[in-house]
């Protein structure tokens, strides 16, 4: 029996984790990769169709508008629950195509980022002869502007130039939500302009791969805040919706009911039912 | 070429010894994010900086922190559809409006201390310039020579840690439950 046959036929928890694209084994990576191209299949084949990469892709910027930023006068900040709602929403549409696919975070403070910049499972044009999902996807007709763009592009500065580990260690320390989320929302949009291209704006951000890595560090590192500094929301916050998802900003801050949690990294071996 | 503000003097803080400030904040209010996206670099008392000047904080002052613009590229929409409302009917369940401005906060401690001690000026200038990131060729809205649009800005510095639970709409009733 191979490695691969063997992780497949290895019963797993429920619970999934989500893992540091730098430490995925080669099944994990092709799992993700094969989830991704599934979505873009549905697409292509229907491009309104709801289980497909560009109508998920297309819910933050355009068409869809629903993207929450910022910290508007009078109101909430909404840019951590909802955007834990989207890749909550992202990483069931893409295990509903590859039941063993989990989103991976992209860590921009390793030493490897400041080394190479993008990881290279998002970077590399093509794996096996065929071009890899990962490192762009096509943009729909309705969210283009004058007809452009028809697909991701990137332009990327100096590896070295991406948020270090001691920022990252400061906004952590940080005590207040509202302090944190403001901090950690600077930093992504630091690596959102650092990405550039399609990245680097918000009607097309999401339809970049990158996007969903680079958002699925934001959400570990407010997990990890979350785990050290407790803290205490009204029912105001705790009861808004956060559309077009089927959750509150309550239902988003407890990972595991949504059946999620993150690790470096993580292996199975069969137990005595096997 | 890319823009730059340069702030009227904003009064030093007049802490005492024994009741120093702890951290001092610049904040940016309504700071538009319509259009491209970029970093603002900060400087305290370098009014000739610009994107050469280095990334370096000084005795007398120098590069203070960036606060980074995520743009929405223009409007994409018909005629109204960019306008932010100026008022909001309270039973208005409707999220705020996406080009509501933003506030941006530069944790500044460190530097606004510096030049304190070793300075006799009681003043501090404020020169933010923006480098803009490349998008290519995609539609990024109003001028692109001059990205930097934000109402005022603000020194504040506390003498105790910013209070917890913080004041702010996100003030705490109930716990977040943890599921461990």
């Amino acid at each position: 029996m191979n490695a691969h046959a063997h992780h497949a036929a290895t019963p797993k928890p429920l619970l999934r984790h989500r893992k540091n694209v730098e430490l995925l084994r080669p099944d994990q990576l092709e799992a993700l990769r094969q989830a991704f191209a599934q979505l873009n299949k549905i697409s292509s084949n229907v491009v309104t169709d709801n289980r497909g990469y560009q109508y998920l892709a297309g819910l933050h910027g355009l068409p869809g508008q629903y993207c929450q930023h910022g910290d508007p006068p009078g109101s909430d900040p909404l840019f951590l629950p909802w955007h834990r709602a989207y890749l909550y929403v992202f990483e069931l549409a893409l295990r509903d195509q590859a039941a063993d696919a989990s989103l991976a975070w992209w860590d921009w403070t390793s030493p490897a980022s400041h080394a190479n910049g993008i990881p290279q499972a998002f970077d590399t044009a093509q794996v096996n002869g065929q071009p890899n999902p990962l490192a762009k996807a096509p943009v729909q007709p309705a969210a283009r502007q004058s007809g452009r763009p028809t697909e991701t592009f990137r332009s990327p500065r100096a590896p070295s130039s991406l948020p270090s580990a001691d920022r990252i260690r400061q906004i952590l320390s940080l005590r207040s939500f509202s302090d944190f989320t403001a901090q950690l929302e600077d930093v992504h949009n630091r690596v959102h302009g650092w990405v550039g291209g399609t990245m680097g704006i918000i009607p097309w951000a999401a339809y970049d791969p990158i996007f969903w890595a680079h958002h699925t560090n934001i959400d570990r590192l407010w997990r990890i805040w979350q785990l050290r500094h407790p803290q205490r929301f009204s029912d105001r916050f705790l009861n808004t919706a956060l559309p077009p998802f089927p959750l509150t900003v309550e239902q988003t801050l407890n990972i595991k009911p949504l059946g999620y949690d993150y690790a470096s990294s993580t292996t199975h071996v069969p137990g005595t039912h096997a | 070429m890319p823009d730059r503000f340069v702030s009227q003097p904003l009064e030093l803080p007049a802490h005492t010894a024994e009741a120093d400030f702890v951290r001092a904040d610049l904040e940016f209010h309504g700071v538009d994010h319509s259009g491209l996206s970029y970093e603002a670099r900060v400087f305290l008392n370098r009014l000739d900086a610009d994107l050469d000047t280095p990334l370096e904080p000084g005795e007398d002052g120098g590069y203070a922190g960036s606060f980074y613009i995520f743009g929405h590229g223009g409007c994409f929409g018909d005629v109204g559809h960019c306008e932010v409302p100026t008022t909001r009917n309270p039973n208005d369940k409707r999220l705020p409006h996406p080009l509501t401005p933003h506030t941006k906060t530069v944790i500044v401690t460190e530097e606004v201390r510096r030049i304190r001690d070793s300075t006799d000026s009681d003043q501090l200038t404020v020169t933010v310039v923006a480098d803009v990131y490349d998008v290519g060729d995609l539609p990024v809205g109003r001028d692109a020579a001059e990205p930097l649009l934000f109402d005022s800005i603000s020194l504040v510095t506390y003498e105790t840690p910013p209070p917890l639970p913080p004041v702010s709409p996100a003030e705490a009733e109930r716990p977040a439950p943890e599921p461990e």
